[in-house]
């Protein structure tokens, strides 16, 4: 390599890393650990305070996206279903192409547009959003799972902005520690906050929702 | 050939390729492919009409060719409204990578979401391609994505599926040689019209295409 | 052989339609069955693979004209070597076309080739048929070609070519049908329709209808279904 290489031609500087619009919140996390359900309890408590919408990235049918329309937490035309091609993570990671089309699509048809949630297919502990797709990130898993979940770690639970512990409810039927699920999630994520909810017993998911409308706000003020 | 072409044509760019089946998706729900044998059949049949006609046109816009003329007559050889639209969401999608990787002013000069052939062969320019590699590339990704999302689909053996792509490349080369020379081919599959749109109907599916 | 055909029709007095030329040489006589109708009449064997036929048809502004033909078309191989035989039609059309001609039967070991090209100025109305049956009774297939290319006020609407017969591109078992029908329509819009083995898909103020299979008289009656 010659001694003047610019290590700046390899990078469009004009292009920001963050692109503007609404804040981009992905929700991910393995199957059945409750993301559509907190989907829709994000859009109840929030849809009145803010313009949102939803892309969903069912694995094989629009089920998720039948759900939010059938319990009309959204419009039908706020929420966008997108097809993976047998691969969920690639979707959301690797090639971001049809969830960026359903988001432009969605920006497109609701200029005010404030917040997009992106809902991943359930996929498994590796699985985890492009920054290049969402701002933040959120990572459900349950109590059902197992109080080992936050321990194994990977991508979902150490790096995530938001790690969910749902279905707290459940914990003393699948004799599961909270208390250590909530010590191994502090030593594998460092300062990034963790919160231990059950949609059962708050299905407005308030703690949650608080925490979205903080990263809204630390986003309007950047 | 330069190492544009392999970039290019790689299936791991992120152009929205991956979430298409070209088709066999529905081939597959259909019976018409099941084996290594009738995919092998299957992609012969798409590389000899849907990619032909991507070849032609990949290169005229390469070399060239106005692309609001191209993405016209890749209307008129695109008939199914479900094939369309693919071809169009797999050409907005290159747009979108192809404009950061080869930044190049002939990409405001192609429509919104214009077909993947005319943004292909846009791609090839702005990458110091010629023609013939843009023909190259639009032939070879007409198969190498239906197969390995037949791959995915039948939990294929995927040094079977990878031995299968190898093995049609004559044939790629062939229909890019040929790209150079017939102009802007119309080579159509009424059965692939057929399947494309069934498929778009489905709620239950996999790949948007 | 060369076979040139050539038919105009043209608004006349009172608007009713006049065919001022009406002209057939080498394989097809020309008859004029109807007031702006005309049938094509085969006037020996064939076509044998090597013959050349255009068939010119304009449609002024205001007039209208009907193309039929009275008997199935057989084309043969050639004799010497193993050139196709070729058909073009050519049509310019203001008014209102409607070409339906009896079906083409391709001997084994024959190659037709069927052309349409068809420029429609804007408000134009057309259907064209094509209907193929590769082979004749207890006979291997033949092949077919057929190139259609419309144009409507100089925008492409249509441009297709299907192949069918052993060598031709997407005629692969399991899906290699001996009968193919096509019906192409511009001057009314019509949506997606899908059957077994049918499909119509929509154009810009018409629709394109394709039907395969193994017997014709099925083929036709699935492609008038879908049409």
């Amino acid at each position: 390599m010659p001694p003047d290489h610019d290590l700046d031609d390899y990078v469009d500087a004009a292009v920001p890393h963050r692109h503007g619009g609404p804040l981009r919140v992905g929700l991910g996390g393995p199957v059945g650990s409750g993301k559509t359900a907190l989907a829709a309890a994000l859009c109840r408590t929030l849809g009145a305070e803010y313009d949102l919408a939803v892309v969903t990235n069912d694995i094989y049918t629009t089920e998720d996206a039948d759900f939010l329309r059938r319990n009309a937490v959204l419009p039908d035309d706020r929420i966008e279903a997108v097809q993976t091609g047998c691969c969920p993570h690639t979707a959301i990671r690797d090639d971001i192409t049809a969830n960026l089309d359903a988001v432009e699509l969605l920006e497109d048809r609701h200029p005010g547009l404030e917040l997009v949630f992106v809902e991943s297919g359930g996929d498994n502990l590796t699985a985890s959003f492009s920054y290049g797709l969402v701002d933040v990130q959120v990572f459900v898993v349950d109590v059902a799972g197992g109080d080992k979940v936050p321990r194994k770690g990977g991508p979902g639970v150490t790096a995530s902005d938001l790690l969910v512990v749902n279905k707290t409810d459940l914990a003393p039927l699948v004799g599961a520690d909270l208390d250590v699920m909530r010590r191994d999630s502090a030593t594998v994520r460092g300062d990034r906050p963790t919160l231990l909810i059950s949609l059962r017993e708050d299905p407005t998911a308030a703690a949650v929702a608080d925490w979205v409308r903080e990263q809204v706000r630390v986003r309007v003020v950047a | 050939m330069t190492a544009a072409l392999l970039t290019l044509a790689d299936a791991r760019l992120p152009a929205g390729g991956h979430t298409h089946s070209g088709g066999v998706e529905q081939a597959i729900a259909a019976g018409l492919v099941h084996d290594p044998s009738s995919l092998a059949g299957f992609l012969l049949r798409r590389l000899q009409t849907a990619g032909r006609v991507a070849a032609g046109l990949a290169a005229a816009a390469c070399r060239g060719g106005d692309p609001a003329a191209l993405d016209a007559e890749a209307d008129a050889r695109t008939p199914s409204p479900a094939l369309r639209a693919a071809s169009r969401q797999q050409g907005r999608g290159l747009v979108r990578v192809g404009r950061r990787a080869w930044p190049s002013p002939l990409w405001d000069a192609l429509p919104a979401a214009p077909h993947h052939p005319v943004a292909l062969g846009a791609a090839a320019t702005a990458g110091g391609l010629t023609p013939r590699d843009a023909a190259g590339a639009a032939a070879y990704l007409s198969v190498s994505g239906p197969a390995t999302a037949a791959q995915r689909l039948l939990a294929m053996d995927p040094l079977t599926v990878a031995a299968v792509t190898a093995r049609l490349a004559p044939g790629i080369d062939a229909v890019a040689d040929g790209a150079l020379r017939d102009g802007l081919p119309a080579d159509a599959d009424p059965l692939l019209d057929l399947l494309a749109e069934v498929h778009a109907a489905r709620r239950d599916r996999f790949f948007a295409s | 052989m060369i076979t040139r055909v050539e038919v105009v029709a043209r608004r006349g007095p009172g608007g009713r339609t006049v065919l001022p030329v009406v002209r057939g040489s080498g394989q097809l006589a020309v008859r004029r069955t109807g007031p702006a109708s005309v049938h094509l009449v085969a006037t020996a064997f064939g076509p044998l693979g090597g013959d050349d036929a255009e068939i010119r048809l304009v449609v002024e502004e205001g007039a209208t004209l009907a193309v039929r033909t009275v008997a199935a078309a057989v084309a043969l191989p050639d004799r010497g070597g193993d050139r196709p035989s070729a058909q073009r039609v050519v049509a310019e059309v203001a008014g209102s076309l409607d070409l339906r001609p009896e079906p083409t039967v391709v001997a084994a070991r024959a190659h037709h080739r069927a052309g349409l090209t068809a420029t429609l100025a804007p408000g134009a109305v057309l259907t064209a048929t094509e209907q193929v049956l590769l082979g004749r009774t207890g006979e291997e297939p033949g092949r077919w070609t057929g190139t259609t290319r419309v144009v409507v006020d100089g925008r492409p609407l249509l441009h297709t070519t299907v192949g069918l017969g052993p060598g031709a591109p997407a005629w692969l078992p399991p899906v290699a049908p001996r009968a193919y029908a096509s019906t192409v329509h511009v001057g009314q819009a019509a949506g997606v329709l899908t059957v077994d083995d049918a499909v119509r898909l929509p154009l810009e103020d018409g629709w394109v209808a394709t039907a395969w299979g193994a017997e014709l008289h099925r083929v036709v009656r699935a492609v008038e279904a879908v049409a």
